[in-house]
C-alpha cells in the first residue's frame, strides 16, 4: 500500500530478469490493482496483502499487516488455507467457504486468482533474494458482476467455460484455442485470472510456440530441465495433478 | 501428470528422480536444479548455498530460468488443488503407467482430482 507505480527495478540486483518477465509482473500489479468482477480494487490489494501476512506466518517472519479494505472472515480463511495448507483444501472446504457470508464461486475463483499471482511473482523474488515489490495503490471504481454465460460444471469445484461456451467479451482468453487444459479453463468463472495465468505462464515457464515444441531463445533451462524442476514442485506440494 | 508427458519426450528422463533425490533424474544438471527447487520451496536454510550451486554450475541467467519455473509452479499447483480440477482423459490414461510407482498416488490431493470427469 506505498507506491504508486510498480517498477520492478530489477536492474538494482545481481540478477539479469529477462525484460518479458519484468513486464509480465508490472501487468501483474496493473491487474492487481484493478476493480475485479466480484471484488473493488482496494478488495484485491487487501486479498494480496493477506497473503503476505499468510506467508510471513508461514516463513516465521513479522506480519507485515492487513490492507485497508476489510475482507470477509472467511476469505482472510481461505487466503491462508491457499498459501499454507495447500495438501488439506478439500470440497467440503470449498463449498464451505463459497457459501459463507460475502463469499460466491464467483468470489472464490477471483480471490484465488488474485492469491495465487501476487503468491507467484513473491516466490520469484524469494528465491532470488530480491525485497518484495510493494503492492499498489488501488484504483477505485466498482466491481462489474458479470459472469460468463457460458459457465458450466465440467468436474472441477467451480463451474468453468469451454472455449466453445466463450462469449465475445471472453472470447480472447483461450487464445482462439478450440481445446483448453483442465488447469487453463479452472478459473474462468472469473475470465480475467485466465489472462492474468496465461500472461505470466508465458513469462515465467513456456510460450505458446513451445507448447508446440519449440525452445525460445531466451530460455536457458532446456526443456526437460524445466519440467524436472516444476515436477519437483508439485510434488514437494503434495499436488496430485 | 507433467512427469509422463516429459518422460516421453526425453528418454533420458527417470520419473523416479524427480521425486527420490537418491536416484539420477538423467537430466543434465538435474542435482543442483532440485536442490535449489528444495531449497526455494521448503524454505530451507540452504537456500543461499543451493542457488550458488546453481548458479556455479550452470551461471546467473539459470538461476534466473529456475526461480521463474519454481514461481510458475507455486502458482499451478494452487489452481489446481484450489480448483479440485479432474486429470484431463489423456493424462488419466498416460499416468497409470507410473502413478504408484513415484507415491503420489498417496497424495491427498489425489481425492479432489481423480475420477471426477
Amino acid at each position: 500500500m506505498t507506491t504508486i507505480a510498480a517498477p520492478f527495478a530489477y536492474n538494482h540486483t545481481k540478477w539479469n530478469v529477462l525484460d518479458r518477465m519484468r513486464e509480465a509482473h508490472i501487468r501483474s500489479w496493473e491487474r492487481l490493482a484493478a476493480p475485479g468482477d466480484w471484488w473493488t480494487g482496494a478488495e484485491r490489494i487487501s486479498i494480496a496483502a493477506e497473503c503476505r501476512r499468510a506467508s510471513a506466518l508461514v516463513d516465521g517472519l513479522p506480519d507485515p499487516g492487513p490492507g485497508t479494505a476489510a475482507l470477509p472472515e472467511s476469505a482472510v480463511f481461505a487466503i491462508h488455507k491457499l498459501i499454507g495448507d495447500l495438501p488439506n483444501v478439500s470440497r467440503e472446504w470449498y463449498e464451505e467457504t463459497i457459501n459463507a457470508v460475502g463469499m460466491s464461486d464467483a468470489h472464490y475463483v477471483e480471490l484465488l486468482g488474485v492469491v495465487v499471482h501476487v503468491w507467484s511473482v513473491d516466490e520469484f523474488h524469494r528465491a532470488l533474494d530480491i525485497d518484495l515489490e510493494p503492492l499498489p495503490e488501488s484504483i477505485p471504481g466498482e466491481p462489474s458482476a458479470i459472469r460468463p454465460v457460458g459457465a458450466k460444471q465440467h468436474g472441477s469445484w467451480p463451474p468453468t467455460v469451454w472455449p466453445k461456451d466463450l462469449d465475445d467479451r471472453d472470447a480472447d482468453i483461450y487464445g482462439g484455442r478450440e481445446y483448453a487444459p483442465n488447469v487453463r479453463a479452472a478459473m474462468s468463472l472469473h475470465p480475467d485470472s485466465v489472462r492474468w495465468l496465461s500472461d505470466l505462464f508465458d513469462a515465467h515457464y513456456l510460450s505458446w510456440v513451445e507448447i508446440g515444441g519449440e525452445q525460445e531463445p531466451f530460455r536457458v533451462l532446456t526443456r526437460p530441465q524445466r519440467e524436472l524442476v516444476a515436477a519437483r514442485v508439485s510434488a514437494l506440494n503434495e499436488c496430485f495433478y | 501428470m507433467l512427469l509422463g508427458r516429459s518422460s516421453e519426450r526425453n528418454s533420458a528422463l527417470n520419473l523416479n528422480g524427480t521425486v527420490r533425490n537418491e536416484i539420477d533424474s538423467g537430466v543434465e544438471h538435474g542435482e543442483v536444479l532440485l536442490r535449489y527447487a528444495d531449497a526455494a520451496v521448503g524454505r530451507s536454510p540452504d537456500l543461499k548455498a543451493a542457488r550458488e550451486a546453481l548458479n556455479a554450475a550452470m551461471g546467473p541467467n539459470a538461476v534466473v530460468d529456475c526461480a521463474a519455473t519454481i514461481a510458475n509452479f507455486q502458482r499451478m499447483v494452487r489452481i489446481a488443488d484450489g480448483c479440485g480440477i479432474p486429470l484431463d482423459s489423456f493424462s488419466r490414461q498416460e499416468s497409470e503407467k507410473w502413478r504408484d510407482d513415484l507415491g503420489i498416488d498417496g497424495f491427498r490431493s489425489r481425492e479432489n482430482t481423480f475420477g471426477q470427469s
